[in-house]
């Protein structure tokens, strides 16, 4: 009932309680004394016991009516007060109860609808906060994989030249290691001067307004020098903007152009040295040649001096001309963009463009290898030549490889056939590759690669169009330095393996099937906790090396890998983060080996890793293995250097890609082709005879344990 | 028997040379003046030795040289390339056509008849 009422009615009616007490007690006192007086009693007496009593009735009401204020009002707002800071400060969720404040009228609910509404619109504002943070975590993403893309090196700076922002390329490009920082000066890596200059130009662009119709914006071109002067760098600086239109800083995006431009100097020099160089003997030349057949009563001794000086002179041309030759065969860049290619990609673009087509299949085999040159371009002049080829000759398939020689890289189409007659090769190559290339020709591609191109015949058996070009100019930095390889792991087991070879036994080495396969590891102790984080093969069919349906997969270790395992794969926790297990890849692999016979460098080891997810995965590998290791030591005893790399520096096979499951099981695949020479040449022709070989290696090394 | 040495080149000042060259260190000289001309004698008479330029009209050096090596009845022939293209990747492609030297114009005589004298090894040697 008293619910009800307002807290302002209710404090109303405690005062005026206490108002009305006042008088009714003071007079109930007073009629109280005058009774006893009439009785007869002592008026200081009776005052003092009356009134007394009055007073101290009064002051026990004022005390209750405290009470009562203290416990349905004061006590409540307290509470309240707390409650809000809680609300406020804490917890957004923690309501007032409304029970305890019930004689403060509405205030408790109206303070919950309050603190509601705040709750409301702090959860508002923390969803768009969030929704904001990830919209920009998004964007910060986008830019960091951009940057990271980017060929160019990219640098932000205030307008202090402190540098605030750069990516990867930048330091490469600038070789700059440490001395690049953030917050530290643009100038301790470039000069200054072309940066005062075009910041000065934008500056002035900017103030006169004249970036709004310049047509490069707020943008300039610089060249400069880093402050080593061993670079040059060309880019461009483009000006930050704040909401008020004024400069806070810049944006220089630049690339390398030493060698690009360090060659157009070398061939306008070469040009100038020709120009110049050739009209002296040419004249001397003809200024002989005219007198000697004008002049036909000329003497002996004239006459022979004029043949020697015409001798002399075109020998001096000859040699001037070999010279200009040679030094313009040294510069390879051009206006043609060029870069180092792995052909594994580039053949790749090729095989793919063929699988569109119903009649043509490509297929990639050898061993990828590092070139330099235009991709695009590359790869329209292989679809070109395929096609032409496919028409002439009504071949189907076609093998694409690259390979190498001492000191040449090249790009073959390889088919089984006749060759191509060079004077309809020749008339393909005039022919426009495709629109978009403002009509260029084959022969254009060649011409910007420096190089030809020819048919011939193939290993004897099919034919091939070979297409030389140089190989990669920065292949020390395209491949990891050599790093030390495993020790050497011999299982004794393998000795056993002769029975699992079974009907192939007697098959001749050239026509089995192989995969050759490598593992990564967290370590080199696959019973102490050492798992695979990587698996990788390729498939041997008739003597092909068929790249192009290897298997590569990573595979989650279910553990850590440890710091110092990763600078020999490379592979990181991140990178395995979202792979699958291995119980998902071994079961895949094991479908991709089927029935072939595996092959590995140090095979012990990987079998190994292998052998011990038996149990888990189910997968057993119960083919026939051989391991280049042991027959590196059969066909070349005269050394005790079997490394990959030591086989595969004798066997004059570039490395690239190495220490990755896929680089090594290709360098292995090669090195194992060519073992097969050596092998049939010491009389190991067959399987078994490939195993009983690998069996006397592995016992004499039991035998050397002993000792 | 003199050897016989069939000179192709499409440039008659060459040939002039080359023909009295060769008649100097004996051999017995056919001149053709292109890749048609030069097959066409190489069908008629087997010649021990060609002195065959690259860049000619018709069918250049190069199918020449590629034909003649397709056929097995003419691979006695000794091919010696001389042509005005001087790349490194030109000699590679001249000899894996199946050239046995090749020579970069302008050259010098004395080298033409050192590559001559060193293919014609192994057939007797020079006339």
């Amino acid at each position: 009932m008293t619910g009800k009422w307002s807290l302002r009615l209710r404090m109303t009616l405690f005062f005026a309680l206490i108002g009305c007490a006042i008088p009714v007690v003071m007079g109930a006192a007073l009629w109280a004394v005058g009774q006893k007086l009439a009785e007869g009693g002592d008026v200081g007496t009776l005052l003092l016991l009356y009134g007394g009593g009055a007073v101290l009735a009064l002051m026990a009401l004022v005390v209750g009516v405290g009470l009562l204020f203290d416990i349905h009002v004061a006590a409540p707002i307290q509470g309240l007060v707390r409650d809000l800071e809680t609300a406020a400060h804490a917890n957004p969720n923690h309501r007032i109860a409304v029970e305890a404040g019930r004689h403060l009228g509405p205030l408790p609910s109206v303070a919950n609808e309050l603190v509601e509404s705040l709750a409301k619109a702090k959860r508002e504002v923390e969803a768009k906060i969030s929704l904001a943070t990830a919209t920009v975590e998004d964007q910060k993403g986008q830019l960091e994989a951009i940057l990271r893309d980017l060929h160019q090196g990219v640098v932000m700076c205030n307008l202090n030249h402190e540098v605030l922002l750069y990516n990867q390329q930048a330091l490469e490009i600038l070789r700059a290691g440490g001395a690049l920082g953030l917050g530290r000066s643009l100038f301790t890596v470039m000069n200054r001067q072309p940066f005062f200059h075009a910041l000065e130009r934008l500056t002035n662009r900017l103030n006169d307004g004249r970036h709004k119709t310049h047509k490069q914006g707020l943008t300039a071109p610089f060249v400069c020098a880093t402050t080593d002067g061993h670079y040059t760098l060309q880019g461009r600086m483009s000006l930050i903007l704040d909401d008020d239109e004024v400069a806070t800083g810049y944006v220089i995006t630049f690339e390398d152009k030493t060698a690009d431009l360090a060659a157009l100097g070398r061939r306008d020099h070469l040009l100038r040295a020709a120009l110049e160089g050739l009209r002296r003997p040419l004249a001397n030349l003809r200024a002989a040649a005219e007198t000697i057949s004008a002049h036909r009563g000329i003497d002996e001794a004239s006459h022979e001096a004029f043949r020697r000086a015409i001798f002399e002179e075109s020998e001096r041309l000859t040699d001037m001309l070999d010279g200009l030759d040679a030094d313009y065969e040294e510069i390879v860049t051009g206006h043609w963009p060029m870069a180092d290619v792995y052909s594994a990609n580039l053949l790749n673009c090729v095989i793919r463009r063929l699988r569109e087509e119903k009649d043509i299949k490509g297929m990639m085999t050898g061993l990828p290898r590092w070139l330099h040159g235009d991709s695009h371009t590359l790869v329209e002049l292989l679809d070109h030549v395929v096609h032409r080829v496919r028409e002439h000759t009504d071949v189907r398939a076609f093998d694409l490889e690259a390979s190498a020689d001492e000191d040449h890289m090249h790009l073959d189409v390889i088919w089984e056939g006749e060759p191509i007659p060079a004077s309809l090769l020749e008339t393909w190559l005039d022919e426009p590759l495709v629109e978009g290339l403002g009509g260029l020709t084959a022969r254009d591609v060649l011409e910007h690669h420096k190089t030809q191109l020819w048919s011939q015949s193939h290993d004897g058996k099919g034919a091939r169009i070979r297409l030389p070009l140089p190989p990669a100019q920065d292949v020390a930095s395209i491949t990891r330095p050599a790093l030390p390889s495993r020790p050497e792991f011999y299982d004794f087991g393998l000795l056993a393996a002769k029975e699992r070879a079974g009907a192939l036994g007697e098959t001749p080495l050239r026509d089995l099937t192989f995969v050759v396969f490598d593992t990564e590891t967290t370590g080199l102790r696959p019973s102490e906790g050492d798992e695979i984080i990587s698996i990788a093969g390729v498939r041997i069919v008739n003597g092909r090396i068929l790249t192009g349906e290897s298997f590569s997969e990573l595979v989650h270790p279910g553990r850590r890998i440890p710091k110092g395992s990763i600078r020999f794969h490379g592979i990181t926790d991140e990178m395995v983060a979202d792979k699958p297990p291995i119980d998902e890849v071994l079961p895949r692999f094991r479908d991709y080996v089927s029935d072939a016979v595996l092959v590995a460098h140090n095979a012990a080891f990987d079998m190994k890793f292998l052998k011990l997810k038996e149990e888990t995965t189910g997968v057993r590998f119960d083919n026939a293995v051989l391991d280049t290791l042991l027959l590196s030591v059969f066909v070349h005893d005269h050394t005790d250097q079997h490394s990959l790399d030591a086989c595969a520096e004798r066997f004059g096979i570039t490395i690239q890609g190495r220490h990755t499951a896929l680089g090594d099981s290709l360098v292995t695949a090669e090195v194992f082709e060519r073992m097969i020479d050596l092998l049939e040449a010491r009389g190991v022709r067959t399987l078994d005879q490939a195993i009983e070989a690998s069996n006397k290696i592995v016992e004499v090394r039991a035998q050397q344990e002993q000792f | 028997m003199a050897k016989t040495v069939l000179v192709v080149d499409d440039e008659p000042n060459m040939v002039l040379s080359l023909e009295f060259l060769m008649k100097d260190a004996g051999y017995e000289v056919r001149t053709a003046s292109d890749g048609e001309a030069a097959l066409a004698a190489v069908e008629e008479s087997l010649p021990d030795l060609l002195l065959l330029d690259v860049v000619m009209p018709g069918r250049d050096g190069y199918d020449v040289c590629q034909t003649i090596r397709a056929n097995p009845a003419w691979n006695d022939v000794r091919i010696v390339m001389i042509t005005a293209k001087s790349r490194a990747v030109d000699k590679r492609k001249g000899r894996e056509l199946g050239a046995d030297a090749y020579l970069t114009k302008p050259f010098s005589t004395d080298d033409l008849m050192a590559q001559v004298a060193t293919v014609m090894k192994g057939t007797g040697g020079a006339p």
